[in-house]
C-alpha cells in the first residue's frame, strides 16, 4: 500500500498540480480539459486518477500533488463507494487542507436523498470542504473549473498570506443538526 | 436535508399565521428548549426510516369492503403527491361529486362549437374507503371513479369506467400530521389510473377547490430496494413465484439489465441478510443494503458487471410491481398497506414544506 503524501517532493516553480479522481472518468475529463483552457498565472498540471492507489511505477516522474479531488457522482452508488476506499490510499497530511469534493447530479430527482446526506457526513468527518457541480452545461463546468483553480491557487502557496489549512478550516462542510437528528430514535 | 427543516408552507390568511404562530410558541414553552435555534421546523422535521416493520400479512378484507379491494388491486397507479386538503369535508362528498362532474363537462366543452355527437356525460363517484387507515391520525381514504356514458344511451348500457383515482394516507408521519391545523386535511399520496388529460383536469379541480398542488413521485432506488426486501419476506406466506429487478446502467447506448432471481433462492439469501440481535418483526436499512449487495455481488462474479454503477429502475413479484418513475401495481390485497405506507412516506418526504 503507498500513500500519496503531499511533502514528500519538492514543489517547482509556478505550477501547481491537482489530480480529479472520479470512477466513471467521464466529468474528469471535460473538467480537466476547462480547467487547463483557463486564464491563469501559473501553470496547472491537471493529473486524472480513477482510484488511488496510483501506480507505483509512475512514483519518479509524478510531480507534487498540491490538491486531491474526489468526484462523486450521486447517481451511482459505486461513484460514493470507490471514493470511500479511494481515501485510504492518501496521506493524513492531505486531511490539512488539501483534499476537497466534488458532487454532480445532486439536483436529479431520481437520488436518493440518503445518498446525499452519506457524502455529506462523509465529507464533514473528514473536515474538507463539499463543492456542488453542474456536469450537463459548459456553465457549470466553467462555475466548477474556476472553483477549484481557486483552491488549488491556495493549497499550491500561489496566495500569499493563505494556505489551504486556512482556507478549508472556513469553507469546510458541516452536517446541519437535523440530519443527525434522524438517527435519535 | 436542509430544505426538510425549513418551516411549513406559508399559511393562507394572516388569522391562521398567527395561530399558527401561538400554537409553536405555547409547544416552545413546553419545554423544547433544547432545539431552541431549529423549533421553527421541530415539528415538521420528516425522518429517512432507517428501520421498518417486518410486513404482516393483514387481510385488509375483513375490515375494508371487498368490492373496493377489488377495485384497488390489479391496476397500474401512477403516483403524485398532493399537499394537505384546505377544508374538505368528508360528508360533503356527493357535493362534490356533482361539481366534479359539472367541471369536467364544461372543460371538455371548451373551444366545441359544432354538436360532435360523441358528446360525452361524465358521471363522477367519490366514496371513502373505510378501514384502510392504520391509526388515527391518518384520514380516510377517499376513493373518484368517473364513468362515461353517452349523453341518449339507452337505459341499460353499462356505463364505462375511465378514470379511477385513490388520495390516500397510510401511517403518515405521526409529528407532521398533529402540526397540521384542523382546517387541513392530509392525503399526502395520489394514485391516478386512466388517461393523462383526466387526471390533469381532476388535479386542476382539487387544485381549486382545495387549494393543494400536487407534484409527482419518483420511487428511488432506496425504496425500491426496500419493497424488494418487503416482498421477498413475505415468500414464507405468500409465495412471491419471482423477484424480477431492473437496472439500466450508463454507458453508451445505455443497457439495462433483467435480473429474475428463483423465489427459494432469494428467500435464502433474504433470510441470511438478516441480522440476529434486531427484533424479530422490524427490518433495517442495513439488512436491506446487503440484501442487494447480495444479489448484486451474484451478478457480478457471473458477469464481470458491477451493477451499483446503475440504478435500480423496476422491482416486480408475484405481490406487485414498482417502476422507478412512480408507477405502481399492487396485485395482493394481503401486504397492500405495507406498500402504500412507504409510498405515503415517499410522499411525505418529497412534498415541499
Amino acid at each position: 500500500m503507498s500513500l500519496l503524501k503531499p511533502f514528500s517532493k519538492l514543489p517547482e516553480l509556478n505550477t501547481a498540480n491537482i489530480l480529479l479522481v472520479e470512477n466513471e472518468e467521464q466529468f474528469q475529463q471535460i473538467l480537466a480539459e476547462t480547467i487547463v483552457l483557463l486564464k491563469k498565472n501559473v501553470n496547472v498540471n491537471v493529473r486524472l486518477a480513477r482510484s488511488l492507489p496510483l501506480p507505483i511505477e509512475n512514483e519518479k516522474f509524478r510531480p507534487r500533488i498540491d490538491l486531491v479531488v474526489f468526484i462523486i457522482n450521486l447517481t451511482s452508488e459505486l461513484s460514493y463507494q470507490s471514493a470511500e476506499v479511494s481515501l485510504k490510499f492518501l496521506d493524513p497530511d492531505y486531511f490539512l487542507g488539501k483534499v476537497c469534493f466534488l458532487v454532480t447530479n445532486a439536483r436529479n430527482a431520481s437520488v436518493p436523498p440518503e445518498r446525499l446526506i452519506s457524502v455529506r457526513k462523509l465529507v464533514a468527518s473528514l473536515h474538507c470542504p463539499l463543492l456542488f457541480a453542474e456536469d450537463q452545461m459548459t456553465d457549470g463546468v466553467n462555475t466548477a473549473a474556476h472553483r477549484l483553480l481557486a483552491i488549488l491557487k491556495v493549497t499550491s502557496g500561489h496566495v500569499p498570506m493563505a494556505t489551504g489549512l486556512y482556507l478549508s478550516s472556513l469553507t469546510r462542510c458541516t452536517v446541519p443538526s437535523d440530519i443527525d437528528q434522524q438517527n435519535f430514535d | 436535508m436542509a430544505e426538510r427543516s425549513s418551516t411549513m408552507k406559508t399559511p393562507l390568511n394572516k388569522a391562521l399565521a398567527q395561530r399558527r404562530s401561538k400554537r409553536r410558541y405555547s409547544r416552545r414553552s413546553c419545554g423544547e428548549g433544547t432545539y431552541l435555534g431549529y423549533t421553527s421546523g421541530r415539528q415538521t422535521v420528516l425522518k429517512i426510516p432507517t428501520s421498518r416493520k417486518k410486513p404482516k400479512s393483514r387481510d385488509i378484507t375483513n375490515q375494508v369492503d371487498p368490492d373496493q379491494v377489488a377495485l384497488l388491486v390489479k391496476k397500474e397507479w401512477h403516483l403524485s403527491y398532493v399537499t394537505p386538503l384546505y377544508q374538505f369535508r368528508y360528508t360533503m362528498l356527493k357535493t362534490y361529486s356533482k361539481e366534479l362532474s359539472a367541471f369536467l363537462v364544461s372543460e371538455k366543452q371548451q373551444g366545441q362549437t359544432i354538436e360532435t355527437g360523441q358528446e360525452l356525460c361524465f358521471k363522477v363517484n367519490i366514496s371513502v374507503v373505510l378501514g384502510l387507515a392504520e391509526t388515527n391520525q391518518d384520514a380516510e381514504t377517499i376513493y373518484i371513479q368517473i364513468l362515461s356514458k353517452q349523453v341518449f344511451a339507452a337505459k341499460d348500457e353499462a356505463q364505462k369506467v375511465v378514470w379511477s383515482g385513490l388520495l390516500t394516507c397510510i401511517n403518515g408521519d405521526v409529528d407532521y400530521l398533529r402540526s397540521l391545523p384542523p382546517e387541513f386535511v392530509s392525503l399526502p399520496l395520489l394514485c391516478t389510473s386512466g388517461p393523462e388529460s383526466l387526471s390533469a383536469l381532476v388535479k386542476s379541480w382539487l387544485k381549486k377547490t382545495f387549494d393543494c398542488c400536487f407534484g409527482p413521485i419518483c420511487i428511488t432506488s432506496t425504496n425500491l430496494q426496500w419493497l424488494a426486501a418487503l416482498w421477498t419476506g413475505c415468500h414464507p406466506t405468500k409465495n412471491i413465484q419471482y423477484l424480477k429487478l431492473a437496472w439500466t446502467i450508463p454507458t453508451q447506448p445505455p443497457m439495462d439489465v433483467t435480473y429474475k432471481v428463483n423465489p427459494q433462492d432469494v428467500w435464502k439469501l433474504w433470510d441470511s441478510a438478516r441480522l440476529d440481535d434486531g427484533a424479530e418483526d422490524s427490518i433495517n436499512i442495513e439488512e436491506v443494503n446487503s440484501f442487494i449487495r447480495g444479489l448484486q455481488t451474484h451478478f457480478f462474479r457471473h458477469f464481470r458487471l458491477d451493477l451499483s454503477a446503475g440504478s435500480l429502475m423496476r422491482v416486480s413479484t408475484a405481490l406487485g410491481s414498482a417502476h422507478h418513475s412512480g408507477k405502481i401495481k399492487i396485485t395482493s390485497p394481503d401486504y397492500m398497506t405495507t406498500v402504500l405506507q412507504l409510498l405515503t412516506e415517499c410522499a411525505l418526504l418529497k412534498m415541499p414544506i
